[in-house]
C-alpha cells in the first residue's frame, strides 16, 4: 500500500509541479465547482426536506388552500374535535400582528418572534427540548417555551427554566421549557410560544374567540389512521354555519410536509415563510449544470494531458506494465486529484459558505455541511466518478500498441475531437443560457419594483410601539422642518394585512363579499400619491368620516359593481362601515400576486406612521433619519425603534425575489467562469498541439494575427452553435419561469444577443492570451520541439 | 533462440498493399551481438519490434525462445517483457516524472521483486555505471548520453536474456555514443545476447554480425571480422 501510494502520488506531484498552470486550473477548477455544487445542493435539499422531520406528519394536516388562505377562525377547533369523526387531535397557531419585545430585568430590549398555540403543540411539531418540560410547557397561563437563540440573547449561558420575561414592557411570562431550533427546514419559524390561554391575557379581543368571520388561526388536525382526508375535509365544511360555507367554498387539507410548497397567502405573518419548490428546483437544475461543466473540464484536460504523456505509456508497456496497471495508473491519479479537489472545496466552503449564506440569503443549517452523511456521499461521488471519468482516457490509452504509444500516433481520430468539441459547445451552450436567465431575472425584479403604482420615494416609515403613541409621534414629527407630511396608517410593503369576509348592503341588495383591508388617514393618499376615481376621499379633520370606505377598482371588477358610493358592510351585526369613495388600483402585495379587491378603513388603527421628507442629498436624508430617529426613541425608550425607507421596504418585500436573483447570478457567474477556465485549458492544449503547424505556416509567411484568427476561428465557431442551440432552449425556460408572475417583463431580443455577445467575449478573451502566445513564438523553437 | 520464417510485414491502404518486410529469415544465437544496418524505411525498426514482441508480423513464423511469437497472448508478452527482453531507444524514452533512482527501479516494481532487494540491485547498477551521484536527478537535468546510460541501466536491471536497442546513440555525439557502445559490447562479453538497430557503419562494428536490410528485405548477413 504504502509503495503503491508513493509510486502513485510523486509523479503526479512531480507533474503538477511541471505544469502548475494546467493543474491548478483543473485542482481549483474542480474544487470551486465542487464548493458551489455542494452548497446548492445541500440548500435544495434542506429546502425540499422541509419538515420532513416530524414524527407522525404524515398523518398532520393544515386546514388551507394551496395559493390561498391559510387563517381560520378560533371557534373551529372546538367544533372539529367534539364533531368530525376521523380527526384525533387538533391545535390552533397564530402569530401577532406585530413582533413583541421581551425584556430581562437589566436587559436591553429584544424583539422576539412570538406564536400562541393549544398545548398539544409539542405532540404535533417534534423539537429538540433543552431544558425544562414541553409536553406539559404550555399548561398554565403566562408561561412561555423559548428557542436556545433567544434564552441565549436573554440570560446568557445562565439556565431560562423559571427565569420571568418582561412582554412590552408591561406583563410578565415565565420560561416552562427552553427549546433547540430544527437542524431541517421548517415552515414554522418561533423564537418564542405561548398557550392560547396567554394570548387571550395579552392580546384581549372579544370577537376573536366566537366570530365565525374572524380568521387569524391556523388550524392543524392530526387524523386518524384509516381516516380520509377528503371526508374530513367535507365534514369539516358542514360545521361552518349556512352563511359562511358560501364565502369559505370549500375546505382543503394540506400534508404537513407540503405546506411549504403550496404557496399560501401569509399576508405577511411572521412565523410562517414560504419556499418556493421551482426556485429550488431552478437552484438544483444550476447544481447540476455547474457540475457538468466541472466534468466537462475535468475530463478535457485530463484527456489532454494523458494524450500528452502518452509516449510515458508506452515506455511502461514495454519495460512491463500490463494493462491493468495502466489504468490503474490512470484510476488512481483520477481518484487522487478529485479526492484532493473534495478536501479542497471542503476547506473553502468552511471559510466561504457564511458569506455566501449571508450574500445570497440563502439559509441552512452549517451542520448539514461537516454531516457524516454528506460526507459519505462526497466520497461515494468522487469514487464513481473517478472510475467513470477514468474510462475514456484509461481505455484509449491501455488498449493502443506500446509502438504506437511511443511514436505518438494514438489514434487522435476524428472521433474523439467531435467528443471533445460537442463538450465544449455544451459548456457555451449553458453558459448562455445562465446568462440570458440571470438577465431575466434582473429585469423582472426592476420592473416589480419600479411598477408598483405608489411613491415610494423620500419616504421614511416608523413602526409604532406602545410607548409610540400615534398622536403624539405625529406632532412631533411635524415640528421637524424637513418633514412635509406625516400619515398614520396600519400598512407596510409585504407586512401582515387583515383579510374580511362580510356582507356588503348597496341599492337595498346585498352582496358577499371578502378583501383585504387596512386603516389609514386620509394623508396616507396624498403620501403614497394614490388617485381618487369615483366619489371622494374622507377627510382627516371631520369626525363624521371616521369608519368611512375607500375601495378599490378590482373590488368593483370582482363583485360586478358600477358604483359602489353609499354602500355599507357588515360588522358585528352592525353596517357602520360606508363605502365614499373608489381608488386607482395599486400594488398593496408585491407584483408575483394579481391585485385582489382592497377596503382602506379611516378607523383610526396604526402600526406605523409613515412621513414624506424634502429630497435632498445623502447627508441631508441621514441627519434628517437621525433626527426622527431621536424624536421616536425619546418617547419609546422601552422599545426598539425601527425606522426605514419605505422603496428599501418595498425591496424587502421582494426579498425572496432579490435572494434567488443574488443567488441564480451568483452561482450562474461562477459556472460561467469555471467554463471560462476549462476553456483557457483547452486553448492551451490547442497552441500546443499545434505548434509545430504554427511554426511551418509561419516560416511560409503567415501573419500574426492570421496565426490569431486560425487559433481563435475554432472556438468563435462554437460559441456561433452554441448560441443556435441556446437560444430556444433559454427562450422556453424564460417563459416557463415568467409564468409564475401575475405581472411580468416582457422577453426582449436584446436578452438572447446580450448573452450571446457575453460569451462570445469571453471565449474570445479567454483564448485569444494563448493564441497571442503561441503566435508570437519564434518558429524556431516551435519547429526544434520535436 | 529466435527464428525468424518468412516474415512480411505489410499495410493495406485502398489500393495498394504496401510490404514493410518481405520474406525475411533471421536465426540469431545466444550470446551473439548482431547489428541491423540500413537506409531510412528499410524495416530495420519494424523488424527490431516484431522480435521485440512490441509489433506483430502480417505472415510468417516467430520462434521465441522456441516458442510460437505468432500465437503467444498479450498476457504471456508482458511476461516476456518484464523478464526476457530489454529496450533502449534512440529518444531514450525516461520517465520525465521519475528520477534516476526511480527510472531504474520500475521493472523491479513490476516484476514484483520485493523492496529491500530492489535497492540493492539498483545500488548495484548505479554503482556499476558510476552514476550514484546522479541518482536523485530528473531526466531533464542529465545530458543525452547520461540519459542513455540510465537507459541501458533500466533496461538491464531485470537481465534480460536479449536486449534490443533502436538506434541507441542517434541523438548522442561521438564521444558519447562510443561509451554507450563499449558498454553495450561489455554487456555482449558478459553473455547478453544483443540486437541494435544503427546507421553508424563503426559503431556496427562492435557487434559479431551484420545483417543489411534493403527494401524489406535481408540484402547481406555477415559476421564482423575484426570487432573494434
Amino acid at each position: 500500500m504504502h509503495l503503491a501510494m508513493k509510486n502513485t502520488l510523486k509523479p503526479i506531484i512531480r507533474n503538477f509541479i511541471r505544469k502548475p498552470a494546467i493543474n491548478l486550473i483543473n485542482l481549483f477548477g474542480l474544487a470551486i465547482s465542487l464548493v458551489f455544487v455542494i452548497i446548492l445542493s445541500v440548500y435544495c435539499y434542506n429546502e425540499l426536506t422541509t419538515d420532513t422531520h416530524h414524527a407522525g406528519g404524515d398523518r398532520i394536516y393544515l386546514i388551507g388552500k394551496p395559493g390561498a388562505g391559510m387563517n381560520t377562525p378560533a371557534i373551529l377547533k372546538p367544533h372539529i374535535d367534539m364533531e368530525v369523526p376521523g380527526v384525533e387531535a387538533s391545535i390552533r397557531v397564530a402569530g401577532t400582528w406585530q413582533a413583541p419585545v421581551f425584556q430581562t430585568e437589566n436587559g436591553e430590549p429584544i424583539t422576539s418572534d412570538l406564536i400562541f398555540s393549544d398545548p398539544d403543540f409539542f405532540s404535533f411539531f417534534n423539537y429538540k427540548t433543552v431544558e425544562g418540560d414541553c409536553a406539559a410547557a404550555l399548561n398554565n397561563p403566562m408561561s412561555v417555551v423559548i428557542t436556545k437563540p433567544l434564552a441565549n440573547k436573554l440570560f446568557g449561558r445562565n439556565s431560562a427554566l423559571g427565569e420571568t420575561i418582561k412582554y412590552n414592557n408591561e406583563k410578565l411570562l415565565t420560561v416552562s421549557a427552553v427549546i433547540e431550533k430544527p437542524t431541517g427546514n421548517s415552515f414554522l419559524n418561533f423564537s418564542a410560544l405561548t398557550s392560547i390561554e396567554t394570548r387571550k391575557i395579552l392580546q384581549p379581543s372579544e370577537g376573536e374567540f366566537k366570530e365565525w368571520g374572524w380568521s387569524n388561526f391556523q388550524t392543524y388536525l392530526l387524523l386518524g389512521e384509516n381516516a380520509d382526508p377528503t371526508q374530513v375535509a367535507k365534514t369539516i365544511f358542514s360545521v361552518f354555519p349556512k352563511e359562511f360555507q358560501k364565502w369559505v367554498e370549500e375546505i382543503h387539507l394540506i400534508k404537513l410536509k407540503d405546506v411549504y410548497f403550496s404557496n399560501l397567502q401569509t399576508f405577511g405573518a411572521h412565523h410562517v415563510s414560504m419556499g418556493d419548490k421551482t426556485k429550488a428546483l431552478i437552484l438544483l437544475f444550476v447544481a447540476v449544470l455547474i457540475l457538468i461543466i466541472a466534468l466537462v473540464n475535468f475530463i478535457n484536460i485530463s484527456s489532454s494531458q494523458w494524450m500528452e504523456r502518452i509516449k510515458q505509456t508506452g515506455v511502461l508497456k514495454v519495460i512491463g506494465a500490463t494493462r491493468i496497471i495502466i489504468f490503474r495508473k490512470v484510476l488512481s491519479e483520477t481518484f487522487l486529484v478529485f479526492i484532493a479537489a473534495v478536501i479542497l472545496a471542503l476547506v473553502i466552503m468552511a471559510g466561504i459558505t457564511p458569506i455566501i449564506q449571508s450574500y445570497t440569503g440563502i439559509q441552512f443549517s452549517t451542520k448539514l455541511i461537516s454531516s457524516p452523511k454528506l460526507l459519505s456521499i462526497l466520497f461515494t461521488a468522487t469514487l464513481v466518478f473517478s472510475l467513470i471519468l477514468s474510462l475514456i482516457p484509461g481505455f484509449s490509452i491501455s488498449s493502443s500498441k506500446a509502438v504506437n504509444n511511443l511514436k505518438r500516433s494514438v489514434d487522435q481520430n476524428s472521433k474523439k475531437t467531435y467528443l471533445r468539441n460537442g463538450l465544449i459547445t455544451l459548456q457555451y451552450v449553458i453558459s448562455i443560457v445562465l446568462i440570458a436567465f440571470t438577465t431575466l431575472i434582473y429585469k423582472q425584479v426592476e420592473f416589480g419594483s419600479n411598477n408598483l403604482v405608489f411613491n415610494q420615494e423620500n419616504t421614511i416609515a416608523v413602526k409604532l410601539t406602545p410607548q409610540l403613541d400615534k398622536n403624539i409621534i405625529k406632532d412631533e414629527f411635524e415640528k421637524i422642518p424637513e418633514v412635509q407630511n406625516v400619515s398614520m396608517s396600519q400598512f407596510y410593503p409585504g407586512k401582515q394585512l387583515s383579510s374580511w369576509g362580510t356582507r356588503l348592503k348597496l341599492d337595498g341588495q346585498e352582496h358577499e363579499v371578502h378583501f383585504t383591508t387596512f386603516s389609514a388617514d386620509a394623508e396616507f393618499f396624498s403620501i403614497m400619491n394614490l388617485e381618487i376615481v369615483q366619489g371622494r376621499l374622507y377627510s382627516d379633520a371631520s369626525e363624521k368620516d371616521k369608519n368611512k370606505v375607500i375601495v378599490n377598482e378590482t373590488f368593483l371588477k370582482e363583485f360586478n359593481i358600477e358604483n359602489p358610493v353609499g354602500g355599507t358592510f357588515e360588522m358585528n351585526n352592525n353596517f357602520d362601515y360606508e363605502i365614499i369613495g373608489v381608488m386607482k388600483d395599486f400594488h398593496f402585495k408585491s407584483v408575483e400576486n394579481a391585485i385582489g379587491p382592497l377596503a382602506i378603513i379611516n378607523q383610526g388603527y396604526a402600526s406605523y406612521g409613515l412621513a414624506t421628507i424634502q429630497a435632498g442629498d445623502f447627508n441631508s436624508l441621514s441627519s434628517t433619519l437621525k433626527k426622527i430617529n431621536q424624536v421616536a426613541s425619546q418617547i419609546s425608550p422601552a422599545f426598539p425603534v425601527e425606522v426605514s425607507f419605505l422603496d428599501s421596504a418595498v425591496k424587502n418585500m421582494y426579498e425572496s425575489e432579490v435572494r434567488f436573483r443574488r443567488t441564480f447570478s451568483l452561482f450562474s457567474i461562477s459556472a460561467v467562469i469555471i467554463c471560462a477556465m476549462g476553456i483557457l485549458a483547452m486553448s492551451i492544449f490547442a497552441s500546443q498541439r499545434r505548434i509545430k503547424e504554427i511554426g511551418i505556416r509561419k516560416v511560409n509567411g503567415a501573419k500574426v494575427s492570421e496565426i490569431l484568427s486560425m487559433l481563435n476561428k475554432d472556438f468563435v465557431k462554437w460559441v456561433l452553435i452554441a448560441f443556435v442551440i441556446a437560444t430556444p432552449v433559454a427562450y422556453y425556460a424564460m417563459n416557463r419561469w415568467l409564468e409564475n408572475f401575475a405581472y411580468k417583463t416582457n422577453l426582449s431580443w436584446w436578452i438572447f444577443a446580450l448573452a450571446g455577445k457575453l460569451a462570445l467575449g469571453i471565449a474570445l478573451l479567454t483564448v485569444s492570451w494563448q493564441s497571442w502566445r503561441a503566435a508570437t513564438r519564434n518558429p524556431v523553437e516551435a519547429l526544434r520541439y520535436e | 533462440m529466435i527464428q525468424l520464417k518468412k516474415i512480411d510485414k505489410y499495410y493495406d491502404s485502398r489500393f495498394q498493399r504496401t510490404f514493410i518486410l518481405k520474406g525475411v529469415n533471421l536465426e540469431v544465437k545466444q550470446g551473439e551481438f548482431v547489428s541491423i544496418m540500413g537506409p531510412s524505411g528499410a524495416g530495420k525498426s519494424t523488424l527490431l519490434n516484431i522480435i521485440g514482441l512490441l509489433d506483430e508480423a502480417s505472415a510468417g513464423e516467430y520462434y521465441f525462445w522456441d516458442e510460437p511469437a505468432h500465437q503467444i497472448k498479450e498476457k504471456q508478452k508482458v511476461m516476456y517483457h518484464r523478464s526476457h527482453i530489454g529496450f533502449i531507444f534512440q529518444a531514450f524514452h525516461l520517465i520525465d516524472e521519475l528520477n534516476v533512482y526511480e527510472n531504474i527501479e520500475t521493472p523491479l516494481v513490476y516484476r514484483g521483486v520485493k523492496g529491500k532487494e530492489r535497492k540493492a540491485l539498483v545500488a548495484d547498477l548505479l554503482d556499476r555505471f558510476n552514476i550514484v551521484a546522479k541518482k536523485d536527478l530528473f531526466p531533464s537535468q542529465l545530458s543525452g548520453g547520461q540519459q542513455q546510460l540510465v537507459a541501458v541501466a533500466r533496461a538491464i536491471i531485470g537481465s534480460p536474456k536479449l536486449l534490443l536497442a533502436d538506434e541507441p546513440t542517434g541523438n548522442l555525439h561521438s564521444e558519447q555514443g562510443e561509451m554507450i557502445m563499449s558498454l553495450l559490447k561489455k554487456l555482449n562479453e558478459e553473455g547478453m545476447t544483443i540486437i541494435q538497430v544503427t546507421h553508424n557503419e563503426k559503431f556496427a562494428q562492435y557487434g559479431t554480425r551484420i545483417v543489411k536490410l534493403v527494401d524489406g528485405l535481408v540484402q547481406e548477413d555477415y559476421p564482423v571480422t575484426n570487432r573494434s
